[in-house]
């Protein structure tokens, strides 16, 4: 055991002793502590938008509530906050989140025409992407891992001294095994202790975190062996190198670019545009046509109404709502196809990130985050979710009770109480979200 | 230089050549870096002509249903409403920028600004998180990289070889060693260009101004200038190749991998910039003051009656010799839209200085400088975003006004008060479709060249100062090569 230990504090001093090691280790942390502290911040920023949004929500629901009696008015202009909180571990992988957008206000109108509203975050920004943990793991780590062990064997070769220092060596893990380790051991504690830090400080699962740790160290020990194989029989570290880095863009660049090209050109998808083009024709059409032909249409998806539908003048809130209802079913076709589709390619697109590690460990991670776009999926189902329980609270009133009394408005569904209720159920994830998002 | 000295820099350079023309690894970077080059400029070109022309198809649809829409109450027409789409400008064939990362079609409708929809980025794979096959990224990310893989060695290899003491004492000067390798460098940077400056030129087929073509390919010479500088004073610095190569990929890394997203984080967390939901709070309490368009009781509108009544020497609404509904409409749409444009500005604003606190980055990594400089000549910036939700304003405003004053002008307050009561009614509360022509043909079209030219000299500034300082510090160590 002294032994061991010997041969790794020789090595660390070796190391400590080469400044381009430090400075490249110094970096490595400076990176992972800089993307911990961004992510962590960022976090903290989109839960108080969350907050102060609830609270001016609630605000205004309360004005309207004071101002508007009947249920048609209430339903126009009462809008409701929905929103997806970032998760615990949403600090180390910020995800999707600033591509797709994570809160909406919704009303009782169409819903295809309010869902893709989207209010992102600066575009110039989103492009450039923002640094994140699992960026400096998956895409950094592996660079470092590069140039920290690509010239272990080589370095000694050119310096001549490697003949020497294998017929010397007591046994190979003497040399090579303690050099490779305490570097290994230095790169894994520069990238991962801002990392914990960050966890405790957001209160992430214990499971959680060990998972990552255990994909982590997966992840940089399959680049060392990388490095560290394929330098083992050259003289010249620039070549180990160049190669390496070479494999690395053919990983991280070429060949998700190209799984982009061809998952773009197999998957067809209807034009966003369309959608919301359809619906809107559908809504602006019942304008004039027959009322019976909205309300029949009205009526074959909602027959628990037939009996309700009768109309007394040319407008009541009742055919209102039922045409923008008629005009999302009308639009629901290309909105499902549009959702099939952008789901299949993030199908697709799991495919090729096999072949991809960089693109896989972004995956997996962002996956356990909720950051990624199954998790953006999954609120617009929740959005959806809820814009029908609004339409369950509200239809009785419209259609048969009339104005609501006061003390039947706190029975009005809130995106919170939706969640609450779904928290019984399953966490809905993969081929089984797929189901749930055809239900309109 | 005399003629002499430069003749021997063509030597220098010609035998770099031949080093490469040698070399296994340096023969494949250069195809490699080609065929990406190529590729990339052919399929970003095809995908935005095809995006180009799938917006003006779009554009055309969206015009014609406006305006082939039946006889109808005037202010159905407001809530109709329009599309607008973002057509792509020429020259976004070689940097689609920011086009992706926005919505590209806007609904305008009364009473109301929506933001942009249907990001084409939200219906994409994820995969191009890192990188995407544009002319823009292969140039400013890879192209470094291939530089460095061709020119780490140049003079630290003469100097390991110790073929450099003997090169110095026959009397080639350190300079003229260095501007050789620099040569040779500069002609793999000429054949990078040579793609890109060719499907440059052709945008001017299709109306792109020479200014922005030329500061474009400029801007990208620049860039890999300060790369070729980079090499070389790596290259000198270092006595052994690995160390200048070891140096180099570390610089990439720093300048071309974390520079730009350190700059996008630093940027979104000092400057705070709230959503659009959040600032409709504050939109929807002012307006709160402005009273609803749509109910002519509104106590807010009851000064404006007044001075109507007084303006036409009446005593009552119902003996106006113009519809006061639309009236009260059109005041309304007016004030609110007043409202709406200062929180719209304030936002505008808010992002432009975010922004603007990423491209200070480009005075620390020339990648940031060029990502800027590019995105704004070719009018993928956010300047241009903005421009089109600006614009898509004014043509919003435009029409719901136009249709305000056919409500106020062609129908009466009679019918229009009593529309509701009976399906004849309602028939007769309606104006001809004929009222539909007001709509204007849109065409987004982004700044001129010049302007864009102007606003990216911040831009060309951080280059020269890279160049400048390169330059200087090439000097220096080229008189102590040995």
């Amino acid at each position: 055991m002294s032994y061991l230990l010997k041969q790794l504090a020789r090595e660390w001093r070796f190391l400590l002793r080469q400044k381009y090691l430090v400075v490249l280790l110094v970096c490595t942390f400076v990176m992972s502590g800089f993307a911990v502290f961004s992510g962590l911040s960022e976090v903290t920023q989109q839960k108080q938008t969350i907050e102060r949004l609830k609270a001016a929500d609630l605000t205004d629901l309360t004005n309207v509530q004071h101002k508007y009696e009947d249920p048609g008015s209430l339903a126009y202009y009462s809008f409701h906050l929905t929103y997806s909180s970032p998760s615990n571990l949403a600090f180390a992988a910020l995800g999707e989140r600033d591509i797709y957008p994570w809160k909406h206000r919704l009303n009782l109108l169409a819903l295809e025409g309010q869902i893709y509203e989207s209010d992102a975050q600066n575009a110039e920004l989103a492009q450039a992407g923002k640094i994140d943990f699992v960026f400096v793991v998956s895409a950094l780590a592996p660079l470092i891992v590069i140039l920290l062990f690509h010239d272990l064997f080589a370095n000694e070769r050119t310096s001549g001294r490697h003949d020497l220092l294998v017929t010397t060596a007591k046994s190979y893990f003497a040399l090579w095994g303690a050099r490779i380790a305490v570097r290994l051991i230095a790169v894994i504690v520069c990238l991962m202790l801002p990392f914990y830090i960050g966890t405790l400080l957001s209160h992430s699962a214990l499971a959680d975190v060990g998972f990552v740790t255990f994909i982590c160290v997966i992840y940089i020990a399959f680049w060392t062996a990388l490095s560290v194989w394929w330098g083992k029989n050259a003289s010249s570290a620039p070549r180990v190198a160049s190669t390496l880095i070479g494999f690395w863009v053919l990983v991280a660049f070429i060949i998700p670019i190209l799984g982009d090209l061809v998952i773009n050109k197999t998957v067809h998808s209807p034009k966003g545009g369309d959608i919301v083009l359809t619906q809107r024709e559908a809504v602006n059409d019942a304008w004039d046509l027959p009322k019976k032909t909205t309300m029949d249409a009205f009526v074959a998806s909602n027959p628990q109404w037939k009996d309700h539908v009768d109309m007394q003048s040319e407008f009541e809130w009742k055919w209102y709502y039922a045409f923008q209802q008629v005009g999302d079913e009308k639009a629901g076709e290309l909105s499902h196809a549009y959702r099939d589709a952008a789901h299949t390619r993030y199908q697709l697109a799991g495919i090729v990130s096999w072949f991809s590690p960089p693109l896989l460990l972004q995956r997996t991670f962002t996956r356990l985050a909720s950051t990624d776009a199954l998790a953006a999926f999954r609120y617009e189902y929740r959005m959806r979710g809820f814009h029908k329980s609004l339409r369950e609270f509200y239809y009785p009133w419209l259609f048969i009770k009339g104005n609501p009394p006061k003390a039947a408005l706190k029975n009005m569904p809130s995106f919170k109480k939706t969640m609450l209720n779904e928290m019984d159920e399953p966490e809905v994830t993969g081929v089984k979200l797929k189901e749930n998002l055809s239900v309109n | 230089m005399s003629i002499n000295n430069f003749s021997k820099v063509v030597i220098v350079a010609k035998d770099e050549w031949r080093y490469w023309l040698r070399s296994k690894l340096a023969m494949t970077v250069l195809a490699i870096g080609l065929v990406l080059t190529v590729a990339s400029v052919i399929v970003t070109a095809i995908t935005m002509m095809e995006l180009s022309h799938t917006r003006h198809e779009l554009q055309a649809t969206s015009d014609k249903s406006f305006v082939d829409q039946p006889d109808r109450h005037p202010h159905r027409m407001v809530h109709y409403g329009h599309y607008a789409f973002r057509t792509p400008s020429p020259l976004s064939t070689l940097d689609p920028g920011i086009d992706a990362y926005t919505g590209n079609s806007i609904f305008l409708e009364g009473h109301r600004q929506n933001s942009a929809m249907f990001a084409d980025s939200r219906q994409g794979t994820a995969l191009t998180k890192l990188g995407s096959l544009t002319p823009a990224f292969i140039v400013q990310t890879l192209a470094p990289l291939l530089l460095i893989l061709i020119g780490y060695s140049g003079i630290s290899r003469e100097r390991e070889s110790q073929t450099l003491s003997y090169l110095l004492s026959q009397g080639t000067s350190g300079a003229t060693l260095i501007a050789g390798k620099g040569l040779a460098l500069l002609s793999v940077v000429a054949l990078i260009l040579t793609p890109l400056t060719i499907s440059a030129l052709f945008t001017l087929g299709s109306g792109e101004g020479l200014l922005a073509v030329a500061s474009f390919v400029l801007g990208y010479a620049l860039y890999l200038i300060v790369w070729v500088l980079l090499i070389l004073l790596a290259s000198s610095v270092f006595s052994k190749n690995s160390g200048s190569f070891t140096a180099l990929a570390f610089v990439w890394i720093l300048l071309c991998i974390v520079m730009p997203r350190v700059a996008s984080t630093t940027a979104s967390t000092a400057v705070s910039s709230a959503g659009k939901i959040e600032t409709d709070f504050a939109v929807k309490a002012e307006l709160r003051k402005l009273g609803d368009g749509h109910n002519t009781n509104d106590p807010a509108f009851k000064q404006f009656k007044q001075s109507l009544l007084n303006k036409y020497n009446v005593s009552s609404i119902d003996e106006l010799p113009v519809n006061f509904r639309g009236l009260v409409a059109s005041e309304s749409e007016a004030k609110l839209t007043s409202v709406l444009n200062k929180f719209a500005e304030q936002r505008m604003q808010a992002e432009l200085k975010q922004t603007q606190v990423s491209r200070y980055f480009g005075w620390v990594s020339p990648m940031v400088a060029i990502r800027s400089l590019s995105m704004i000549v070719v009018g993928t910036s956010i300047e241009t975003h903005h421009r089109f939700l600006r614009e898509t304003e004014q043509l919003r405003f435009d029409f719901v006004q136009g249709l305000n004053k056919v409500h106020v002008e062609k129908l009466s307050y009679q019918d229009d008060m009593n529309r509701n009561a009976d399906t004849a009614a309602t028939q007769k509360a309606r104006v001809s479709a004929q009222n539909w022509q007001i709509l204007q043909d849109f065409t987004f079209n982004v700044d001129s060249s010049k302007a864009r030219a102007q606003r990216s000299i911040p831009a060309f500034l951080q280059l020269l100062l890279w160049i400048a300082v390169l330059l200087g510090g090439i000097k220096f160590v080229g008189r102590r090569l040995l």
